[in-house]
This record gives structure tokens, C-alpha cells and sequence, in this order.
């Protein structure tokens, strides 16, 4: 019961830092799924020099460990800016460069499941828009992206899922999120309480997906009533 | 912008001692979990009463939360309470058994998830078909039903693996002394951090990629017990290879096609 108090105490303190990891999962997830839908672009266009560059892309980021990539992003930024743009930009506020790893990291499987979502709606559906008239752009906006919305809804939730859990290295640069913010709190109480600190942290972290789940869910269940398959 | 490109091939040296390390920490983790991922998601697909719920919680608890958390709350957890157990001993204990345990929970959540789906993929005819040639449900299941799953749990055991060897990563913050670590202790002398992580990160994925062709090997030979579909088409073109339609054949086809065939 004590424990449970003692959580729920904790629970106050860490939620104030929530925002730090809230900005920087939503605008990863923004600019992770711009790059990753210019890299589905570059998988499915013509040119092969473009397809095996974004195919070597995605494979080294799916090998690379994002506390590594953290770090790369940390220490590697600051040298190749000095030495290219002779611009110096160790002052940045440290959330850029968590925001730009998680970007790089988030990328890559989402131009996976864009890509799978597209190859997923068959040509027909693209011939037939064109064949009514409609221009490609409109056949892909009004026709082909609804559909493929759909297919990829789950997986891309499972992602951003992910990149929520991987956004919570963000601490490992010193940026005060809720993990350190947790680590705070047990170093003032000189070590104690320590595993009630970060069950609460582990709490918050689980409200935050299942909520991602449980609203996913729903979207799905009301796309699913408007589609009407044809019986054969 | 220049690299220490000595200090590099010293950090090379060095982090070398943290590959095994990791490894072991991979091995072990997905030894344990395997068994335990089968067990769980048999408990979820059978939906045995009380378990099932348990299955459900734990895997949604795991799976929701940061391993950071994880691995925090299990460092700061477990110790005191082996204390009150074995005594003072617990404070000696290697802080790989910790990692052990941690990446071990955590893929225990991402298998059960991989074998239930995959169990999921194998038609229930196969069952009946095991059952009507008079073998027992627990024979039917392990002789027919498991290989199948397993091949198409294949690529997600990968995946899970690939999760995993990327988090023991974070095993530093057990202090354990794993290939990050020892790079980043490296590291700490000079303040070349970009040197040695840049070092880490070829080791992660020289490491990462030998997983991928392992698995990709274990993939072809596993699917060689495959049968190959055969299209069945009305007319043969090859007049002198008249064979009866192989039965077997059948069982691979999709559903939507095996409709269509009882159609013709």
C-alpha cells in the first residue's frame, strides 16, 4: 500500500517533463514520415541508383542501435557542420540532435510500410482511376492513399510505438526528460525508492502506447465499416 | 574535421573484448525466451482462463514500456530483494546475470506475439487431417503443426533477434562491460566520443548482418520441406507427363484459391 502511494507521488513529479518527450516523438514522427515517404519515393521510382541508395539506407539503419545513432548524431553533427558549412553549432539546444536521430532511425521503417502499403493496392485500382479520367496525382490522392492508409495503419502505430520507447534515450545526452528526471529524483533521495521511481516512469510510458493502441484500434474498426467488399 | 584514425584502430582492439559479451548476453536471452514465447502464445491461442489474462498483461506491460525503464527497474529492484533472500552475497553478483534477466523478459513479450501470430498462419485442417489419420492432438501438434509455424516465424524470429542485439546495447547501463561500454571508457580519456562510437556502430552492424545470413540460411533450408505450389491449369501442356495431381500440393493454397478450385 506504502508502495503504492509512493508511486503515485512520483507519478506527480515526473509527469511536468512529459512535454520534453511528447515535442520530441511528435516532430520525429512528422519529419521521419516526410523522409520516410520520399524514401518509399525513391524505392518504387525508376532509377536504380536511387532504389539501391534508399535500399542501403534503410538496411544500415535497420542494424544500427539507436543509442549509437543517438550519440553518432551527438558528436558527429557538431565536426561535420565545422568542417563543411564552417558554421558552429555546439550551442544547439541538445533536443535537435534527438529529434534528428530519431528522424534518421524512424525513416526507415516507415518508407518500409509506405512502400508495402502501396504494393499492397493493386494496379487495377490505378488504371481504373486513370481510365475515368482522373489525372495520376488525383488517382493516387483520392483512389490509391485511402486504401493504403488503411494497410499501413497498424504497422506505422507499432513504429511510432517504438520511436516513443527509443525517444526515451533522449536522457543519454543529458537532455532532462522523464528518464532523468527519474534519475534526479532517486539521486536526491540518495538512492532510495528507487524502483517505485521508475515503475511510475515505466507507467507513464505504458498509458501513453496503449492509448496509441487503443486509438488506432478504433480508427480501424470505423474504416472497416465503411468498406463494402463485393460478393462474388 | 579530421578522425584520430589511431586511436580508432586502438578502440578496435579493445571493444573486440565486448563482442562475446554481447553475444552471449543475445544467446542466452534467446534460449531462454524461446521455449517460453512457444509456451505463452499456446496459453493465448488455447485461451486457458486464468494464464491468459496474465499472458495479456505482461506482454502489453513489456511491450509498452521503454527497456530503459526496464532495465532501471530490474537494476534497482532485484538486488535488494536477492538480499533479503541470500544475504550480502547479492551485491557481488556480475551485472550480467541482470542483463541476462532483463533482455530475456523483454523477448519473451516480442515471441509470444511472433508464435502466436505465426501459429495462427496454419490452416485448421491441418489439425483435422492430423487427427483423422488417428494421430493424438499433442503428436498432431508437434509433428505438423509446429514445423509449419516455425518456418513462417522465421523472419520474425530474425526481427526479434535483430531488436534485441540492437538493445544489448544498452547493457552499459548495468554496467556491464559490453562493446559500447568499453568504447565509451575508451572514449572518456581523450573526449574522442564520435572515434569510438563510429567503431561501435561498424561491430553492431558486422554483428547484425551475420544474424541476418544466419537467418536467411536457416530460412532456405528450413523451406526446402516446402512443396512447391503447382499452378493447375486445365489443359497440360506436356502430353507424356500425365501424373495424377499431386494431393499434397493442395494444402498450400490460399483460401481464396481453394475456393476457386472447388468452384471448378
Amino acid at each position: 500500500m506504502e508502495n503504492i502511494k509512493l508511486i503515485v507521488n512520483f507519478l506527480g513529479q515526473l509527469l511536468p517533463a512529459i512535454n520534453i518527450t511528447l515535442i520530441v516523438s511528435l516532430s520525429s514522427i512528422i519529419l521521419g514520415s516526410l523522409l520516410g515517404l520520399l524514401l518509399a519515393a525513391a524505392r518504387l521510382s525508376q532509377s536504380v541508383i536511387l532504389r539501391v541508395l534508399a535500399g542501403i539506407y534503410v538496411s544500415v539503419i535497420r542494424a544500427t542501435p539507436s543509442i549509437i545513432m543517438i550519440f553518432l548524431v551527438y558528436y558527429g553533427m557538431p565536426l561535420l557542420f565545422n568542417g563543411w558549412f564552417h558554421t558552429n553549432i555546439d550551442g544547439w539546444n541538445r533536443m535537435y540532435f534527438v529529434i534528428i536521430a530519431l528522424t534518421l532511425l524512424f525513416s526507415a521503417p516507415v518508407s518500409e510500410i509506405m512502400r508495402s502499403a502501396y504494393e499492397s493496392i493493386s494496379k487495377g485500382q490505378m488504371e481504373a482511376g486513370l481510365l475515368v479520367g482522373m489525372s495520376p496525382f488525383q488517382t493516387f490522392y483520392r483512389i490509391i492513399l485511402p486504401q493504403a492508409f488503411v494497410v499501413a495503419l497498424p504497422n506505422f502505430a507499432n513504429s511510432v510505438v517504438n520511436l516513443l520507447k527509443e525517444g526515451a534515450l533522449t536522457f543519454t545526452i543529458g537532455v532532462v526528460d522523464m528518464v532523468s528526471k527519474a534519475q534526479m529524483i532517486v539521486a536526491n533521495n540518495s538512492g532510495g525508492y528507487a524502483w517505485q521511481t521508475y515503475c511510475a516512469l515505466a507507467l507513464i510510458y505504458w498509458v501513453i502506447s496503449l492509448a496509441i493502441d487503443k486509438g488506432v484500434s478504433l480508427v480501424e474498426k470505423s474504416y472497416q465499416k465503411k468498406r463494402k467488399t463485393i460478393a462474388v | 574535421m579530421s578522425l584520430d584514425t589511431d586511436f580508432m584502430v586502438k578502440v578496435a582492439y579493445t571493444a573486440i573484448h565486448g563482442v562475446p559479451v554481447t553475444l552471449k548476453i543475445v544467446l542466452v536471452a534467446l534460449l531462454i525466451s524461446l521455449p517460453i514465447g512457444v509456451l505463452f502464445a499456446l496459453i493465448r491461442i488455447y485461451r486457458i482462463k486464468v494464464l491468459e489474462q496474465f499472458v495479456k498483461f505482461y506482454v502489453s506491460l513489456i511491450r509498452g514500456t521503454p527497456i530503459i525503464a526496464q532495465i532501471l527497474i530490474v537494476y534497482s529492484a532485484f538486488p535488494s530483494l536477492l538480499n533479503t533472500i541470500i544475504g550480502k552475497a547479492a551485491f557481488d553478483i556480475n551485472p550480467i546475470y541482470y542483463a541476462y534477466i532483463v533482455f530475456t523478459l523483454n523477448s519473451i513479450a516480442t515471441l509470444t506475439e511472433v508464435f502466436r501470430s505465426a501459429l495462427q498462419t496454419v490452416d485448421k485442417g491441418q489439425m483435422e487431417a492430423g487427427l483423422m489419420v488417428g494421430m493424438k492432438p499433442r503428436q498432431t501438434f508437434w509433428r505438423i503443426i509446429f514445423p509449419q509455424a516455425l518456418i513462417s516465424a522465421l523472419p520474425n524470429i530474425a526481427n526479434a533477434t535483430l531488436y534485441l542485439i540492437k538493445n544489448s546495447s544498452l547493457a552499459f547501463i548495468m554496467s556491464v562491460k559490453d562493446i559500447t561500454a568499453i568504447a565509451k571508457t575508451e572514449a572518456a580519456f581523450n573526449y574522442n566520443f564520435l572515434e569510438a562510437y563510429l567503431v561501435v556502430w561498424v561491430y553492431y552492424l558486422i554483428i547484425c548482418y551475420c544474424a541476418e545470413v544466419i537467418f536467411y540460411l536457416l530460412e532456405r533450408y528450413f523451406s526446402k520441406y516446402r512443396r512447391p505450389t503447382k499452378k493447375t491449369t486445365g489443359f497440360n501442356w506436356l502430353p507424356f507427363s500425365i501424373k495424377q495431381p499431386e494431393i499434397e500440393a493442395k494444402t498450400d493454397l490460399t483460401e481464396s484459391e481453394r475456393t476457386n478450385h472447388a468452384q471448378n
